[in-house]
């Protein structure tokens, strides 16, 4: 729940308008998966990296995000690396099997692992300068349907107060034996979850009501964002455009 | 010396690599590149939208709905981050929770919460990624939900019993949701390589935790499933899982058997005599003192129609007044409103 919560208020790159960051993150995004090469990439995650660790992020939490992608990287690196190409590059035993790395799997693996930490990166970038309700209006702001974002404002709101259920269930099993077994553990495990549904089906029962009460009418109104500043829409073309000379090079 | 076979490359990734990973089915970001990226995003579109428009529909009707599919959302979410032991690879992984959901809410909302809950995850825990939500929709989303709900559908259409369809509907959904990833995988990096040797080896990739983690994800399914059965029938009635002529079938199958049981237990009582006939009646007697005649003959005439009668009349009352404690559980209180957490709607930030 950690990750979900962490906001870097203080950081310059908080205090820009959440639509601009959202654009320039899509453009840039958009870029990276379309360039040819490491170069770009490479600096894209240089820059972002940068980024992150000037709005001094706790490095449990730049591991708890990374750690993921790092993995998926090291898989898909050593299925290319193993599977792609005919140009023999390395080879070594293991129990009498003999292992053969290639040339084009090497230069494959490198490419796609430097476009996930770019891409990555980018995406730890504008979530940690920008907080959720700000990035639900910018989603509205660039047509994303109304009632996907009052889904996920739902949802947002609700994973807190779940999860807390969810722990207090799971305390519950856990100290009366519970999880002493694998049998146990799975009947208790999809004892939890059911409750959670229950408990998802009685709250938003609970929540309407409420909201109804309020002249709650079907449609939930939105974070109203502030008008754009001359200054705001200068430095994120003076962005676009370096980075695309960039791109092009 | 021998070359290296596939499998034993396959083994080592997917063995010492996968298992560790405890959010698998999603694609990374920037996995992808541009134009898979795009091609994902527009097979996930139509499906997006019915689902939308379904949830517009249906939220017309109850305005209950919508938070209801915020709330699964959030419920989706936390399933798949809750870890669970997998048996035989030694590590913990975790469902995907779109076979119940999609049973639940029907498939096609079932991908707008799907594609909700993968979007906080992409957005705050790096599983997935913007770039990829297309790619994680389609294999989990709309896979995952519309196997799970297909699945279900199609066992209870030849009345297989519920528990057996649940676990069967949250197994495949499972396994649909990976072979999906597989294919998307394969497509995204094969480069100049062709697709189906690289497909075969993703899927190998994804067999010591997805195969162990398919049928414990069929086993909570079911287990879910029969919890909100066993606990309120009248949710899954509302959510078009079950029909009320499937309960009131049971009610009736249920009172039916009661008869049958009250109707042959007298006649096999008759063949035996009472402790009070065979023991206390047998003594007295040899002590001279015999039975009387009791005061309120109750086999006599109709006294005991009428006194049922009665007794009938009020327990009917008694039911019909207190009939939504009896079916409907805990009843919602008329002004909750104060104690409820309003929904975030202001700009109020996450403090650091």
């Amino acid at each position: 729940m950690l990750l979900l919560e962490y906001y870097a208020t203080d950081h310059w790159l908080s205090r820009i308008d959440a639509r601009i960051k959202l654009l320039v993150t899509m453009i840039i995004l958009v870029m990276v998966l379309s360039y040819q090469g490491v170069g770009f990439q490479l600096l894209v995650a240089a820059i972002s990296l940068t980024l992150i660790v000037s709005m001094k992020i706790p490095w449990r939490l730049f591991l708890l995000r990374f750690s993921e992608p790092f993995l998926i990287v090291l898989v898909v690196f050593l299925l290319k690396i193993f599977f792609s190409g005919h140009d023999p590059l390395f080879s070594f035993d293991i129990l009498g099997f003999q292992i053969t790395g290639y040339r084009e799997g090497l230069a494959e693996g490198i490419a796609i692992s430097s476009r996930i930490m770019a891409a990555i990166s980018l995406m730890a970038v504008l979530v940690y300068a920008t907080p959720f309700p700000e990035l639900m209006a910018a989603l509205s702001w660039l047509k994303v349907p109304r009632g996907f974002i009052e889904v996920l404002l739902y949802a947002y709101r609700y994973i807190f107060v779940l999860f807390e259920e969810a722990m207090v269930i799971y305390h519950a099993q856990k100290n009366r034996l519970g999880y002493a077994n694998f049998r146990n553990r799975l009947s208790s495990f999809g004892i939890l979850t059911g409750s959670l549904i229950l408990k998802a089906f009685e709250q938003s029962q609970t929540l309407s009501t409420a909201m109804v009460q309020r002249g709650y009418d079907g449609n939930m109104p939105l974070f109203q964002s502030r008008p754009f500043r001359s200054s705001e829409i200068f430095l994120s073309c003076l962005v676009v455009t370096v980075m695309g000379i960039l791109w092009g090079i | 010396m021998k070359k290296v076979s596939c499998g034993f490359v396959i083994a080592i990734i997917g063995g010492v690599t996968l298992p560790q990973n405890v959010a698998a089915m999603h694609i990374a970001e920037g996995l992808l590149p541009f134009n898979w990226a795009a091609f994902w995003f527009a097979v996930a579109l139509p499906f997006f939208a019915w689902g939308l428009y379904r949830l517009n529909k249906r939220n017309l009707d109850d305005l209950s709905f919508k938070p209801l599919v915020g709330l699964m959302a959030a419920v989706v979410f936390i399933i798949s981050c809750l870890p669970i032991p997998v048996p035989f690879a030694g590590t913990c992984s975790h469902p995907c929770g779109t076979g119940i959901s999609g049973i639940l809410i029907g498939p096609a909302i079932s991908v707008v919460i799907t594609a909700a809950a993968l979007l906080i995850q992409a957005l705050f825990m790096a599983h997935g990624g913007l770039s990829t939500l297309g790619a994680d929709i389609v294999s989990m989303g709309v896979m995952g939900s519309f196997t799970g709900f297909l699945t279900f559908r199609a066992l209870r259409s030849v009345n297989v019993n519920m528990a057996v369809a649940a676990f069967m509907a949250g197994l495949f959904a499972d396994w649909a949701t990976y072979f999906m990833t597989s294919v998307e995988l394969a497509a995204g990096i094969r480069g100049e390589a062709a697709f189906l040797p690289l497909f075969w080896k993703v899927l190998i990739a994804f067999i010591p935790t997805q195969l162990p983690i398919g049928v414990l994800e069929g086993a909570m399914t079911a287990g879910m499933v029969m919890l909100l059965y066993k606990k309120r029938p009248d949710l899954l009635i509302k959510m078009r899982v079950i029909k009320a002529r499937e309960v009131a079938v049971i009610g009736a199958v249920l009172i039916a058997v009661t008869f049958l049981f009250s109707g042959v237990a007298p006649v096999e009582a008759s063949k035996w005599t009472g402790v009070d006939e065979a023991v206390i009646e047998k003594i007295a007697k040899e002590q001279g003192r015999e039975p009387k005649e009791p005061l309120v003959n109750m086999e006599q005439g109709d006294l005991p129609l009428f006194i049922f009668l009665i007794a009938g009349a009020v327990g009917g009352f008694a039911a019909g007044y207190y009939w939504r404690v009896l079916i409907a559980g805990k009843g919602l209180p008329i002004c909750s409103g104060q104690d409820e957490p309003a929904p975030e709607t202001s700009g109020k930030i996450r403090g650091s």
